[in-house]
C-alpha cells in the first residue's frame, strides 16, 4: 500500500484547528447538553454533585410564565425588529447606491451607532431619550405642542418592550445596510440600464432585479439576524439591570439568572435549567437556519 | 591581636544582625477579594486601613483584588479552582448561605482582644445583634462571617419638607402616613417616589406588616395562587391605589428607572423614599453633606401584625477561607478593619453605620440609630417578596401599573392570580 505523502502535512495543518474546535466548541456544547438533564447548584460543581433530573428542567421551563414570556419577547424582537431593521436597511442601501451625493458621509452616519458600545447607547436611550422628566422625546413632543405624546411613560411596563425594540433597531439598521449595499453594488449596472431603456420603473427594478439577485445576501442576513437576536442580552440587562422584567426579559437573561442567581437575594440556583435554556436556543437557531436555506435555496445565478 | 578581636566581633555582629534580618524578611501574604470598586469611598478607606495594617505588621503584605459586585459571580469558580484567596466580603446573608462551605468557623476569635479593641474582647466591641444575625444564617448556627458596615431599610425622608409642611412627628401608622402625605401635598411637595429597582419593597413591606414575612414568602411561592385571595392582599392593593389616586406619588413613578427616582429625592423634588441607609452616601454627590436626612420605620397597617421593631437590616461581612494558611493573621486584619479607628473612618467617609457599639454615627443617620436599637425581627430583602424569582417580575410589573394609576386594585389582584 502506498503511503499518502500528504498525511503528515494534513495532520500538521489541520491538527491545531481541530483540537481547538473540539476543546473550545465541541466539549462545552456536549457538556452543556448533558448538564441540561441534571440539577446543578453551581457552575463549577464537580460532576459527582450533579443530580439527574431527566427532562425535569425542560418541563420546569415550559411551565414557567417568565420563561415563556421571554420566548415570546424573543419572537417579537425577531419578527417585528427584523421587519423594521430589514426595511430601513434596504431602503437606505437602495438610496445610497443610487448615486446620491455625499454617499460615504451618509453611510458613516447611519453606521455610527455600531461603533459605540451597546452599553453606552442603551444607557443613553433609557436614561435620556425616554426619561419622563427631561427626556429627548418629552422635550421634542412638548415643543411641538403634542402634550399627550409627551406624557407617555416610555419605560413603564406597558411601553417598555416597544421602547427597547426601537432603541435596539436604531443601532442595527446601519450594520445590515452595509451588507445590503455590498450586495447591491455587486449587481452589474447594465441590468438596470437595460431595464431603464425597456421602461421599467424604479420600483419594478427593485422588485424584479435587486431583490431576486440579493436572495443569497438576504438569507445570510436572516441567519445573522437570528443569531444576534437569540443572543439578545445586553440591551435587556440595560433596560432592566437588577431583576428581569416581563417586558424586556429574554431567554438569555433568564438563563443568566438561573446560572448565577438573582441579584439582590440569595436564591437556589439551577445551572441545569440554564443549560436547558442554552440547548433550546441552539435548537431555535438551527431550525431557522434550516428553514431559511429551504426557502431561499442556493441559486446558480451567475452575474 | 586587638585588631583581630575587633574584626571577629564585627563579623560576629554582622552574622547576628543578618540572621536577625533573615528572620524578619520572612514575609506573609494575604489575598483579599473585595466586593468594592476601587473608586468607591468604602474601598478607599479599606485600602488605607490595609496599608496601615501592613505598616504595623512588618513582613505582612496584603494583595487586594477589587472585584466590585461581580464577586457574586467570580468568587465561587475561583475557590473551586483552588485559587489562593484568604478573605473576601459581600452581603452577610450571601456570604454565609452561598459561600459558607468555603469559610472558616470563627467563634473562637470572638473572645480574643486585638490592638484596636481597646483591651476588650472582639465580641464586646461590635454590635452583638449583627453577630447573632450572621450566626442565624448558617446551618449549624456557628459564626462564618464577620459583619461590618451595617444598613437598615426604612423610609428615608427630607426633614426640611416635613418641617415646612408642619409634620411634627414621623408617621407610625398608615393613617399617620396618609396625614403626613396630605400635609406635604398641600404644602406643594410630592410626598413619595420609588424606582423600578425598589418597587417590590412597597408591597413586600406592606404585606409583611399585615401578616409577617414568612407569610409573604409562602404567598409568592404558592403555585395555586389561592393565597392571593387573602383580604390582606386586597387591602394592600387598595392602599396603594389610594396613594396613586390622591396624587401622593410622583407622576413619573411608573417609568422611573433607577436612579431617576432617588435623584428626585436628592434634588428636593420629592420628600420620601423607602430605601436603605446607604442612600445618604449614594446621592451625596447631589445633596451635599448639609441635606437634612430623617428616617422612619415602615408604618403599621390596619389589622396588622408587625411594627417598627421589624425591618430588613444587615451588613457587609468578611469571610476567611477555611484553607487559609495564616487564619490568625487574617482575622487580625479583619479586626483591624472592623473595630476602632478604621470602623469609625469607614462610617464617616461613606456616611454609613459603624459596627462598633460605641462609635459615633454620622449626623444624617441619627434617626436611623434609634430605629436600629429597637429592632427585634430581621426581614429578608423586600420582606420576602423576592422569594420566588419567577413570580417577582410579574408582581413588580403589575404593581408598577397600580401605582402608576393604570390599573385598579381589583385588576392587580386578578393579574396576580393568573
Amino acid at each position: 500500500m502506498k503511503k499518502n505523502p500528504y498525511t503528515l502535512m494534513k495532520v500538521a495543518f489541520l491538527g491545531p484547528a481541530v483540537l481547538a474546535y473540539v476543546g473550545i466548541f465541541l466539549y462545552p456544547t456536549l457538556r452543556t447538553t448533558v448538564m441540561s438533564f441534571f440539577t446543578v447548584g453551581s457552575i463549577t460543581d464537580a460532576m459527582g454533585k450533579w443530580t439527574f433530573a431527566g427532562l425535569g428542567n425542560y418541563a420546569d421551563l415550559f411551565a414557567s410564565t417568565l420563561f415563556m414570556r421571554s420566548v415570546s419577547n424573543l419572537g417579537g424582537i425577531w419578527l417585528f425588529g427584523g421587519l423594521i431593521v430589514f426595511a430601513f436597511a434596504m431602503l437606505f442601501a437602495v438610496i445610497l447606491t443610487s448615486g446620491v451625493r455625499f454617499k460615504s458621509f451618509w453611510r458613516a452616519v447611519i453606521y455610527l451607532p455600531n461603533v459605540i458600545s451597546a452599553v453606552a447607547m442603551g444607557t443613553m436611550w433609557m436614561q435620556y431619550v425616554y426619561s419622563s422628566r427631561y427626556g429627548l422625546l418629552k422635550g421634542l413632543f412638548s415643543s411641538l405642542g403634542l402634550e399627550r405624546l409627551a406624557a407617555i411613560p416610555w419605560t413603564s411596563p406597558d411601553y417598555i418592550f416597544g421602547a427597547l425594540l426601537v432603541a435596539y433597531c436604531f443601532g442595527m439598521v446601519g450594520y445590515f445596510m452595509l451588507i445590503f449595499m455590498a450586495g447591491i453594488e455587486k449587481i452589474p449596472a447594465d441590468f438596470y440600464e437595460a431595464a431603464t431603456i425597456d421602461g421599467a420603473s424604479r420600483a419594478a427594478q427593485f422588485w424584479k432585479i435587486t431583490v431576486p439577485l440579493l436572495k443569497g445576501v438576504l438569507r445570510t442576513s436572516l441567519v445573522l439576524w437570528t443569531i444576534s437576536t437569540v443572543g439578545f442580552f445586553v440591551w435587556s440587562m440595560i433596560f432592566s439591570p437588577l431583576n428581569p422584567e416581563p417586558g424586556t426579559v429574554t431567554p438569555m437573561v433568564y438563563m443568566y439568572q438561573m446560572v448565577f442567581g438573582a441579584n439582590m437575594v440569595v436564591t437556589d440556583r439551577n445551572v441545569g435549567a440554564g443549560a436547558a435554556v442554552g440547548v433550546i436556543l441552539s435548537l431555535m437557531v438551527l431550525a431557522i437556519f434550516l428553514v431559511s436555506s429551504r426557502i431561499a435555496r442556493e441559486d446558480d445565478l451567475e452575474y | 591581636m586587638k585588631r583581630t578581636l575587633v574584626v571577629a566581633a564585627a563579623v560576629a555582629m554582622a552574622v547576628f544582625a543578618l540572621s536577625g534580618c533573615a528572620k524578619k524578611v520572612e514575609s506573609t501574604k494575604l489575598v483579599y477579594w473585595s466586593m468594592w470598586n476601587q473608586t468607591e469611598p468604602q474601598a478607599q478607606v479599606i485600602e488605607a486601613a490595609v496599608r496601615d495594617f501592613e505598616s504595623k505588621n512588618p513582613g505582612v503584605s496584603v494583595e487586594i483584588n477589587w472585584n466590585g459586585r461581580e464577586i457574586r459571580k467570580t468568587l465561587q469558580p475561583a475557590l473551586d479552582n483552588k485559587q489562593v484567596i484568604d478573605l473576601w466580603d459581600e452581603d452577610i446573608e450571601r456570604v454565609v448561605k452561598t459561600w459558607g462551605a468555603y469559610a472558616l468557623r470563627l467563634d473562637d476569635y470572638l473572645g480574643k482582644s486585638f490592638p484596636t479593641t481597646g483591651g476588650k474582647a472582639y465580641k464586646d466591641s461590635v454590635m452583638g445583634s449583627l453577630v447573632d444575625l450572621a450566626r442565624s444564617y448558617s446551618s449549624d448556627k456557628g459564626l462564618y462571617a464577620v459583619p461590618y458596615q451595617p444598613f437598615l431599610f426604612a423610609f428615608m425622608y427630607n426633614k426640611e419638607h416635613f418641617a415646612k409642611a408642619g409634620v411634627t412627628a414621623t408617621p407610625r401608622s398608615w393613617d399617620e402616613l396618609l396625614d403626613a402625605m396630605a400635609k406635604l401635598k398641600s404644602a406643594g411637595f410630592v410626598p413619595m417616589t420609588v424606582d423600578d429597582a425598589y418597587m417590590d419593597t412597597l408591597p413586600g413591606y406592606y404585606l409583611a406588616r399585615a401578616k409577617g414575612y414568612p407569610w409573604v414568602q409562602s404567598l409568592v411561592k404558592d403555585k395555586t395562587n389561592a393565597m392571593w385571595d387573602d383580604p390582606a392582599v386586597m387591602q394592600m392593593a387598595k392602599a396603594f391605589e389610594n396613594l396613586a389616586k390622591m396624587g401622593y406619588l410622583s407622576k413619573t413613578v411608573s417609568s422611573n428607572k433607577w436612579p431617576a427616582g432617588q435623584q428626585d429625592v436628592a434634588s428636593g423634588a420629592v420628600t420620601m423614599y423607602l430605601n436603605g441607609t446607604w442612600l445618604v452616601n449614594e446621592i451625596m454627590g447631589t445633596t451635599g453633606p448639609d441635606f437634612k436626612w430623617g428616617t422612619f420605620s415602615f408604618p403599621t397597617v390596619p389589622n396588622g401584625k408587625d411594627d417598627g421593631t421589624a425591618a430588613n437590616y444587615g451588613a457587609q461581612a468578611f469571610q476567611i477561607n477555611k484553607n487559609c494558611a495564616t487564619p490568625d493573621l487574617a482575622f487580625a486584619l479583619v479586626a483591624h478593619l472592623t473595630t476602632g479607628a478604621w470602623d469609625a473612618e469607614l462610617a464617616k467617609k461613606s456616611y454609613g453605620v459603624p459596627v462598633g457599639g460605641t462609635t459615633e454615627w454620622p449626623a444624617q443617620l441619627a434617626e436611623a440609630k434609634a430605629i436600629f436599637e429597637n429592632l427585634k425581627t430581621c426581614y429578608p430583602w423586600a420582606a420576602g417578596i423576592q422569594a420566588d424569582t419567577d413570580k417577582l417580575p410579574v408582581i413588580v410589573e403589575n404593581f408598577t401599573r397600580l401605582v402608576g394609576g393604570t390599573v385598579t386594585a381589583e385588576q392587580f389582584v386578578a393579574a396576580m392570580k393568573r
